[in-house]
C-alpha cells in the first residue's frame, strides 16, 4: 500500500491554497492585462492580416442540425451552397453558375461551375451535388423536406444538375439557398467534424467555446480572399461580444439587440450597418373562435394600435413599418407600399367593440415569449389598447416550452418570425387555413384563393396582383397586426471594409472583406 | 403580565431608545418616508398609471438637484416613453405590500407554531423541528425559484384563485420561506419563558393552552420577535427585487424595482441609463434604511430587556 504523503483532499493544505490563489491571481492578472491591449490587439491583426468576428458559440457544425447564425456562418465560409441570395432577396449564382426553366416549368437545368475544386484539390462535380441530395433524403433533413417537390434528380451534360418537379413553383430556386444546403464532397464522412469544404476559408481549428480559425482558400473559384486568416470569436452571451469589439479584442460583429447598435452607430470608429429584413413580430388573434372570429373584434385591435409609434420605440426605428401583413418593403415590388393602416382611434375600436357585444371591453391574456424585444412590445401593445377597453395581462412564457405547443393554441400572442427569402414561404406556412404554423386559425376563401394562385403563376403580374389583395385583405380584415420588421446589423471596426450584410448574418460572406 | 399603561409606557420607551441613535433614527426615517410613499404613491406620483406611454421616449432626468427643480420628468423618461419618476414611486408599494405581507404572515403563523413547540414539546416539537431544519436547509433562493416556477407555470383563467395565487406567489414564497426561521426564535424564547412561576401559576389555575400561550408567553416573546421581523423584512425586501432582477417576480408592466432594473441593463443601460439607476438607488437606500432600522430596534429591545 502507497503511503499517503497529502493532506485529505477535503482539507485544503496551505500549499494547495496557495496554489489555487496564485492561480487565481495570475488569471485575474492576465485578463486585465487583456482589458487594457486592445491596440497591440490590433496591431497584430492587422499585421498577420487577420479578421476577427465575434458570434454566439455554435452548437453543431452538421448541415442537418445547424441553424443559428454562428453555426451557419462556418458552414457558408467553408463550403458553398448552390445559389445564394443578396439582401435585396435576388438569385445569385455560386456553385451553380448559371440556369434554365423549361417551358413546362418543371425541369431546371443548373450549371455547375467547373472551376471549383475541393480543399484536397480534387474538382466538384454534378457528383458530389447528387451525392449531398441523397445524403439529406437519406437522413430526412429539412432539406429532404424542401425538395418534396422534386420528383428527379440527375446528372446532365457536361457537369450539369437537371431537376424535375411534379408541379409548376416559381420559388423553387430558393429551396436551393436554404441555409443547410450546402454542398458535401460525394462520400464524405465524419461531416461536421470534418471539414473538406469548397468555399473560400479552410478551416484549421476549432477550439470548441473559444474560436474557430479559418485560412484563406488560396485556389478559391471567386478569387483568393484579401485576409490571410479568418477567426469566429464564440462568447457566451451577446454583451460580451459587444464588449469585445468595443475592446478592440474582435474587429466586428452581426447581430446585437437595438439600444447596443444604436451606441455603435454615434462612433466614429465602427462602421455600423443596418438593413431591413422580412423578419418581423406580430400580435395576433385566435380567429376560429371568440372574441377572435369576430371582424369587427380585429378591427377593434387594429385601430387601437400605433404602429409608428411601436416601431419608433421598440425598435428605436430600426428596419421597417409593419402593415398588419407579413410581406414587407424587403420584398421590393411584392409589398403594398400605399397600403394605408387606419390611424389610431380607440374610441372608434370601442365602439366596434360594443357592436360585437362587448360594450365593457375584453379581459385577455397576452401570451409573450420572454426574451428579446418582445416584452417590450407586449407592453407597449398593452398601454395603446388599454383606452379602446382592451385590457390584457402579460403573461410571459419560457421559449423552450412556448414554441413547442402553446404558441399554436392561445387566443392572443405575441410571435416573431425570422427572415425569409420568399413572400409565399411566410404565406404557406402561417396564412393559408391549411398550413402547418397557421398559428391565428385564420380562414379566409379568397385569402386561400391567392396563396395558391402565386404559389404557381409565373405571370409575374398576376403574382404581384395576389400578393397585394393579400395584404390588403390582411390589413383591412386579417387576424394580425404587424407593427414593424426588424432590421440586421452589422458593425466592424473602422478598418475593416468590403463586407456586405446579408438579411440572415450567418449567411454573410467575408471572402471580399480588407483590413486596411 | 404587565398591566396595559405599563405596555405602553415600554414601548413608548423603546421607541425613544430606538430614536436616540443617530444611524437607526435615520434609516427609520427613510423607511417611514418609503411607507409614506408606498400608501399615497397613487396620489403623489405625477402620472399614477404605471403604464402610461404618452410621454417623449428616452427623455433625460430634468432634476436638479442644486437648485431644487424637478422639473417635468425628474427621473426621465424610459425606453417606451413611461416617466421613471412616477414608476419608482408606484413601485413602492408593491414592494411594501409583498415584503411586508410577507413577513406578517410569516411571523403569524411562525410565532404561533414556535410557541407551540416550545410549550408542548415532545415529539411534536421534535417532528416540526426536523421539518424546520430541512426547509431551512434549502438555499432560499432556490426554494423560492423553484416554487415561482410550478406556480408561475399553473393554466389558470383570468379571474380564477389559481391566477390570484400566481400574481401572489412572491409574497407566498417569502411567507414559507421565512416561517421556519420565526419559529425558531420563537420556540427558543418559549423554552425560556415557560419555565417560569407565572406559567406554572396560570397552568395549575387550568388555563386553556391558547390562554397559556398567547396571554402569558407571547407577551414575553414579543420583543425577541419585533426584531425578528424587522430582520425578516429587510431580507424579504432584498428578496422581491431579487425575483424581480431574475425576471421571476412582478411580471411586465408593473413599476416593480427589480424589474425595472433587469428591463434596462444590457443595451439599453448605456441609452437610458436613469431608467435602471434610479430604482437601484431606491432599493439601496430601502434595503440599507430598513437594516439600520432594525438594528436600532434590536439594540434598543436588549437595552430595555
Amino acid at each position: 500500500m502507497k503511503k499517503q504523503t497529502t493532506a485529505p483532499t477535503n482539507s485544503p493544505s496551505r500549499r494547495e491554497f496557495l496554489q489555487v490563489f496564485a492561480a487565481g491571481a495570475a488569471a485575474a492578472v492576465g485578463t486585465i492585462a487583456l482589458e487594457f491591449a486592445p491596440l497591440a490587439h490590433i496591431a497584430r491583426a492587422q499585421a498577420d492580416n487577420t479578421l476577427r468576428v465575434a458570434w454566439l458559440t455554435p452548437a453543431t457544425l452538421d448541415p442537418r442540425s445547424a441553424s443559428g447564425d454562428a453555426e451557419i456562418a462556418v458552414l457558408n465560409a467553408v463550403y458553398d451552397y448552390l445559389i445564394e441570395t443578396d439582401a435585396a432577396a435576388n438569385l445569385v449564382p455560386r456553385l451553380a453558375a448559371s440556369w434554365d426553366l423549361s417551358d413546362d416549368g418543371l425541369t431546371y437545368t443548373l450549371q455547375i461551375r467547373d472551376d471549383a475544386t475541393w480543399h484536397d484539390g480534387s474538382a466538384v462535380t454534378v457528383d458530389d451535388v447528387l451525392w449531398t441530395i441523397q445524403w439529406h433524403q437519406d437522413s430526412e433533413s429539412t432539406v429532404a423536406s424542401l425538395l418534396s417537390s422534386v420528383e428527379s434528380v440527375a446528372a446532365g451534360e457536361g457537369n450539369s444538375l437537371v431537376v424535375s418537379l411534379s408541379e409548376p413553383n416559381p420559388d423553387f430556386l430558393y429551396n436551393l439557398t436554404d441555409n443547410k444546403f450546402v454542398i458535401l464532397k460525394a462520400d464524405s464522412e465524419n461531416i461536421g467534424e470534418a471539414f473538406n469544404g469548397s468555399g473560400p476559408f479552410i478551416l484549421e481549428e476549432m477550439i470548441p467555446g473559444d474560436r474557430a480559425i479559418l485560412s484563406a482558400n488560396a485556389n478559391y473559384w471567386g478569387g483568393a480572399p484579401a485576409i490571410d486568416r479568418l477567426e469566429f470569436i464564440y462568447f457566451d452571451d451577446q454583451q460580451a461580444g459587444i464588449a469585445a469589439v468595443q475592446g478592440g479584442s474582435a474587429d466586428g460583429i452581426l447581430r446585437m439587440d437595438n439600444p447596443s447598435f444604436l451606441a455603435f452607430s454615434g462612433d466614429v470608429n465602427f462602421n455600423a450597418v443596418d438593413i431591413p429584413t422580412s423578419g418581423h413580430h406580430l400580435a395576433r388573434i385566435r380567429a376560429d373562435r371568440a372574441p377572435g372570429n369576430d371582424v369587427r373584434v380585429r378591427q377593434a385591435f387594429k385601430l387601437a394600435t400605433d404602429r409608428q409609434a411601436i416601431w419608433e420605440r421598440v425598435q428605436l426605428g430600426f428596419g421597417a413599418l409593419g402593415k398588419d401583413s407579413p410581406i414587407g418593403p424587403a420584398f421590393g415590388q411584392y409589398f403594398l407600399a400605399d397600403a394605408e393602416p387606419p390611424a389610431r382611434d380607440t374610441e372608434a375600436a370601442a365602439a366596434l367593440l360594443a357592436e360585437a357585444g362587448y360594450s365593457d371591453g375584453l379581459d385577455m391574456t397576452l401570451h409573450v415569449p420572454n426574451s428579446g424585444s418582445w416584452p417590450d412590445l407586449a407592453q407597449a401593445l398593452a398601454a395603446q389598447w388599454e383606452p379602446a377597453g382592451i385590457r390584457v395581462e402579460i403573461q410571459l412564457e419560457d421559449e423552450n416550452s412556448y414554441w413547442v405547443e402553446d404558441w399554436m393554441q392561445v387566443d392572443l400572442g405575441v410571435t416573431g418570425w425570422g427572415a425569409r427569402p420568399t413572400a409565399q414561404l411566410y404565406l404557406d406556412l402561417a396564412y393559408h387555413s391549411e398550413a402547418p404554423w397557421n398559428e391565428s386559425h385564420y380562414s379566409d376563401a379568397r385569402v386561400d384563393e391567392l396563396i395558391e394562385l402565386a404559389r404557381s403563376s409565373f405571370d409575374e403580374a398576376e403574382r404581384t396582383a395576389a400578393y397585394h389583395e393579400i395584404q390588403q385583405i390582411l390589413l383591412d380584415t386579417g387576424p394580425v397586426v404587424v407593427p414593424y420588421f426588424f432590421a440586421q446589423f452589422m458593425v466592424l471596426a473602422g478598418h475593416v471594409s468590403g463586407v456586405a450584410l446579408h438579411p440572415f448574418a450567418g449567411r454573410t460572406n467575408f471572402n471580399n472583406a480588407s483590413l486596411g | 403580565m404587565l398591566p396595559i399603561g405599563q405596555r405602553i409606557t415600554a414601548s413608548l420607551q423603546m421607541i425613544k431608545a430606538l430614536l436616540r441613535q443617530p444611524a437607526s433614527a435615520l434609516g427609520t426615517l427613510i423607511a417611514a418616508f418609503f411607507l409614506f410613499l408606498a400608501l399615497f404613491g397613487g396620489q403623489l406620483a405625477p402620472y399614477p398609471n404605471p403604464n402610461d406611454q404618452s410621454h417623449n421616449a428616452r427623455v433625460s432626468p430634468t432634476l436638479d438637484i442644486g437648485s431644487l427643480q424637478f422639473g417635468e420628468h425628474p427621473f426621465g423618461t424610459d425606453r417606451l416613453g413611461r416617466d421613471v419618476y412616477s414608476r419608482v414611486i408606484l413601485g413602492a408599494s408593491s414592494i411594501f405590500r409583498i415584503a411586508g405581507l410577507g413577513t406578517l404572515f410569516s411571523v403569524l403563523i411562525g410565532s404561533a407554531l414556535g410557541l407551540l413547540m416550545g410549550y408542548r414539546g415532545g415529539m411534536f416539537d421534535e417532528i416540526t423541528g426536523r421539518v424546520i431544519d430541512a426547509l431551512m436547509a434549502i438555499p432560499a433562493l432556490l426554494l423560492a425559484l423553484v416554487m415561482v416556477g410550478i406556480i408561475r407555470n399553473m393554466d389558470f383563467d383570468i379571474g380564477s384563485w389559481q391566477a390570484e395565487l400566481s400574481n401572489n406567489v412572491v409574497l407566498l414564497v417569502i411567507a414559507v420561506l421565512y416561517v421556519p426561521v420565526v419559529a425558531r426564535v420563537a420556540r427558543s424564547a418559549t423554552l425560556d419563558i415557560k419555565t417560569r412561576e407565572f406559567v406554572e401559576a396560570a397552568e395549575i389555575r387550568g388555563e386553556t393552552t391558547a390562554y397559556i400561550l398567547f396571554r402569558e408567553i407571547l407577551p414575553s416573546v414579543i420583543p425577541a420577535l419585533v426584531v425578528e421581523a424587522s430582520l425578516r423584512f429587510s431580507y424579504a425586501i432584498f428578496l422581491v427585487a431579487s425575483l424581480g432582477f431574475l425576471g421571476f417576480g412582478a411580471r411586465p408592466p408593473s413599476p416593480d424595482w427589480g424589474l425595472m432594473v433587469n428591463e434596462n441593463r444590457g443595451g439599453y443601460y448605456q441609452l437610458t441609463p436613469w431608467a435602471l439607476e434610479f430604482p437601484a438607488l431606491a432599493i439601496a437606500i430601502l434595503v440599507i434604511a430598513v437594516n439600520l432600522m432594525s438594528d436600532g430596534i434590536r439594540r434598543a429591545v436588549q437595552k430595555s430587556a
